[in-house]
């Protein structure tokens, strides 16, 4: 698809991606700022100063966000990742001025009222807790937090609880007006525009915005893991988990597609944002044939962890009531174990490929996915990441998933966590 | 878009499909009436019978079935609900014809093996467990319940409890499947990357080759009168309270619906949840979440309210929902506030109808509630033909808060919460 690329002299990127035959608009604006770039005492500060960034500030008083989208009938939201944090507004094409007013007020103006920082402590806190209350999200935690010792994707976007509750304004504030620059965000609109008035309408929105000093290259790197991690995790819940984590190189890696084509294998792809796949889960992988249709486990799912830096590829497992852990670690070891082994079958490969290039149109279901997916594309280095990534997927062949397992799967690169649920008082 | 195409095969079958070029895949949404309500006291099949259908056919087992759909890089799911049993999926122009025809081979040649049937089983009791150990779902569980008391279909679980998993026999479920599913009553939405040709050729011809002598929709009786009930359910290994408050609303088709959505939006819905996300969010900090939503099904709905909240807040954000329900009458919606919501629900067409999942699943609503294939087009003039007066009339009449039940779940003492 036609996509227009250009920088402004204050460094913003601007990525247009016209759609014909669309009254629609999705606006989106990705900073490289995530959990990544905070430090011990301030995790989640880049998560709250999200939530900051609906409070108006500049032009825009609090409630105009809300009111001015709403009264378009549009849609808007923001996520913060580890890497990036994104904002966007699905509207009408006719109003493309608006959400551009909104985003470039956004980014340098906000206002943090101290007032509206406290009430929105106990709004984090309380998302924070809602995610507490899911045996899920406690093994999350701790797989993350045991796989990384230096790096900062030991803790998750979200933060720890004792700094959302100590934190202050000012630091907050700082964290925003370091990073929310022009120099350090890309605006991609998707939708029915012509580009050279789109970038007009977005030159003039932004152009007048100063860039700050460029942000500090990431100079923390973990270490080698040399030798297994193991924890349990013994609290009430409703059904044991088990979680492994191996390590894997950062995105641009040229073994990621390889480990894209592994991850099918093991566990069927839902596409590189799942936020199209919703409830849709894969079966004819080969951890739902060893563990589901085995009736060990009633939920499996594989999830390649796609990062700026090394991350981590992830299996998750759901037990069936009267299975054990060390069983479906066993059949876990014994899949791993086939995949360094030998190389798939023709077959297999090509059912893997089929579903990649599948969810690749999937996942352009609109203008607000495609919008999402060159964002995280952005947010990971260049916005047609995504789609080159897919394509070399495609040329991936039976011996390089072979390889990638015996590189990457290794016993003493993995972090296990076993959920032991217990049954909760009455 | 342009009005949909609406078929009816010779079947039975209704195909309603709109084309939408700018998405490069095809997406479809069905169902039959063979959801909760059609299973009279046989609790549990219904939803057995759901999961069933990817399970294998006589002609292809489980694996085969996920085999041939993934490896053509298609989805398809089953879903069952309170009165249809629903299903949607994704494929490739090229890939329709393949994927409409396992569609219509697991609808009408299911094999129901016994040991999918274990499996399915397992799967159940564990989701069964997973949900009572959820504040969310334990919460609007109870709700419903009391919303729609003695067993009604849309206050029962569609699960079905442990005993009942237990004990549903294979008899059971090929029963069910014989007696309900088939084309009678089948509706299939399909938008994409579609033209006429591939909808005669590819959608209609495999569609009209399902047989059967499934008995249709099931009349669902109007639900039992609502006594509001105060429930709590003390969990306390949990760290946030999930609160849920509800109300009978309409079914979709009564005449205070189109009114009763556009209160319902701005009350708890437009922007950041409306007014009462603007008071317990916004303003007071309360909870990351309190919304509400408007369910309106063929004989009854229900109106209801969620929110997440710290313990320690659990009264006062109770408080703060009971006040705002009460402002409704001290101060009701304003002329801007309704103007807002208005301009929202119109402008929203463009904006819900850009995805192929949103149109697929539209399309389907406008024939199930029988709205006409001209519904989008007449959509705007109904909005607009809502006075102020009507909208703050629904409000008042739906939302009160000595005619809602509530339901808590979390770590709460036993002590009753009421609103």
């Amino acid at each position: 698809m036609a996509t227009h690329v250009e920088s402004l002299d204050n460094g913003l990127k601007v990525i247009l991606r016209p759609i014909p035959d669309t009254k629609a608009l999705s606006t989106w604006v990705v900073y490289h700022i995530g959990s990544r770039n905070e430090v011990p005492g301030m995790t989640g500060s880049t998560h709250w100063v999200e939530h900051m960034l609906f409070k108006g500030g500049g032009k825009l008083g609090k409630g105009d966000i809300d009111k001015l989208i709403s009264r378009l009938g549009g849609k808007m939201n923001a996520f913060t990742d580890t890497d990036y944090t994104m904002y966007f507004e699905t509207i009408p094409a006719s109003a493309m001025d608006t959400a551009l007013m909104i985003e470039s007020e956004r980014m340098r103006n906000a206002a943090f009222d101290p007032k509206e920082v406290e009430a929105e402590r106990t709004v984090v806190l309380s998302e924070r807790e809602g995610a507490e209350n899911q045996p899920e999200f406690a093994v999350e935690e701790e797989l993350w937090g045991l796989a990384f010792h230096v790096h900062p994707y030991h803790w998750t976007a979200i933060g720890y609880k004792q700094d959302l509750a100590t934190l202050d304004r000012e630091p907050l504030y700082r964290h925003y007006l370091r990073f929310y620059a022009p120099n350090n965000a890309s605006v991609i609109l998707v939708g029915g525009f012509d580009p050279a008035v789109a970038m007009q309408h977005v030159r003039e929105a932004f152009a007048p915005l100063r860039p700050e000093a460029p942000p500090d290259p990431m100079r923390l790197v973990e270490p080698e893991q040399r030798g297994e991690r193991r924890s349990d995790i013994v609290r009430p819940g409703p059904a044991d988990l088990l979680s492994a984590g191996w390590h894997i190189p950062a995105a641009g890696h040229e073994d990621t597609p390889a480990l894209i084509v592994l991850s099918t294998v093991l566990g069927g792809w839902r596409g590189l944002v799942p936020f199209a796949a919703g409830d849709w889960r894969p079966r004819s992988n080969r951890l739902y044939r060893a563990l589901v249709d085995s009736k060990l486990a009633t939920d499996v799912g594989v999830r390649q962890e796609i990062k700026v830096d090394p991350s981590l590829v992830i299996v998750n497992v759901t037990l069936a009531e009267g299975a054990s852990l060390d069983h479906v670690e066993e059949v876990l070891d014994r899949e791993v174990e086939r995949l360094k082994e030998g190389i798939p079958a023709k077959s297999e490969l090509d059912r893997a490929k089929q579903q990649v290039r599948a969810w690749a149109r999937y996942e352009q279901d609109g203008v607000t996915f495609q919008g999402i997916l060159l964002s995280v594309s952005e947010g990971l280095g260049a916005w047609d990441f995504g789609e080159s990534l897919l394509a070399k997927a495609e040329r991936v062949r039976g011996e390089q998933v072979r390889d990638v397992a015996r590189r990457y799967l290794v016993d003493a690169h993995r972090t296990l966590v076993r959920f032991h649920a217990q049954e909760a008082a009455a | 878009m342009n009005l949909p195409d609406r078929t009816v095969l010779g079947n039975g079958a209704v195909l309603v499909s709109s084309a939408l070029p700018s998405n490069p895949f095809v997406a479809f949404r069905g169902s039959v009436p063979a959801g909760v309500a059609a299973e009279g006291d046989d609790h549990g099949v219904a939803e057995f019978t759901a999961r069933l259908l990817l399970s294998g056919t006589r002609r292809m087992s489980a694996a085969k079935l996920s085999d041939r759909l993934e490896g053509i890089g298609a989805t398809l799911e089953f879903r069952n609900g309170e009165e249809l049993l629903s299903f949607q999926g994704r494929c490739t122009r090229d890939t329709t014809a393949e994927t409409i025809r396992i569609l219509v081979e697991c609808l009408a040649r299911p094999a129901f093996p016994a040991r999918e049937i274990d499996r399915v089983r397992k799967e159940l009791e564990n989701d069964v467990r997973i949900e009572a150990d959820d504040t969310r779902s334990r919460a609007m569980r109870e709700l419903a319940r009391s919303v729609f008391p003695k067993d009604h279909p849309y206050g029962r679980d569609p699960k079905g409890n442990a005993e009942r998993i237990r004990r549903i026999r294979r008899s059971d479920i090929v029963a069910f499947h014989a007696s309900h599913v088939g084309p009678e009553g089948l509706i299939l939405a399909v938008t994409g990357d579609v033209d006429r040709t591939l909808i005669d050729e590819a959608i209609a011809a495999p569609l009209s080759r399902l047989e059967g002598d499934n008995v249709g929709a099931p009349r669902i009786p109007p639900p039992p009168a609502h006594k509001p009930r105060n429930v709590s359910i003390p969990m306390p290994h949990k760290t946030q309270v999930d609160v849920a408050i509800g109300a009978p609303a309409v079914p979709r088709s009564h005449d205070d619906y189109d009114a009763l959505n556009l209160a319902n939006l701005l009350f708890g819905r437009i922007g950041l949840y409306g007014r009462l996300g603007r008071n317990l969010r916004d303003e007071q900090g309360l909870a990351y979440y309190a919304f509400t939503s408007l369910d309106a099904r063929t004989a009854g709905g229900m109106w209801s309210i969620s929110a997440g909240v710290n313990p320690a807040n659990l009264t006062k954000a109770v408080a703060s929902i009971r006040a705002e329900m009460e402002r409704l009458r001290q101060e009701p919606f304003t002329p801007d506030e309704v103007r807002d919501g208005r301009d929202n629900e119109v402008g929203s067409l463009i904006v819900s109808l850009e995805r192929n999942a949103e149109v697929a699943g539209e399309l389907h609503r406008m024939e199930y509630f029988g709205l006409g294939m001209d519904y989008l087009e007449r959509f705007p003039d109904i909005v607009q033909g809502l006075s102020d007066g009507r909208v703050r009339e629904v409000a008042q009449k739906y939302f009160v808060p000595s005619a809602s039940s509530i339901a808590v779940a979390g770590p709460i003492a036993r002590a009753r919460v009421s609103l």
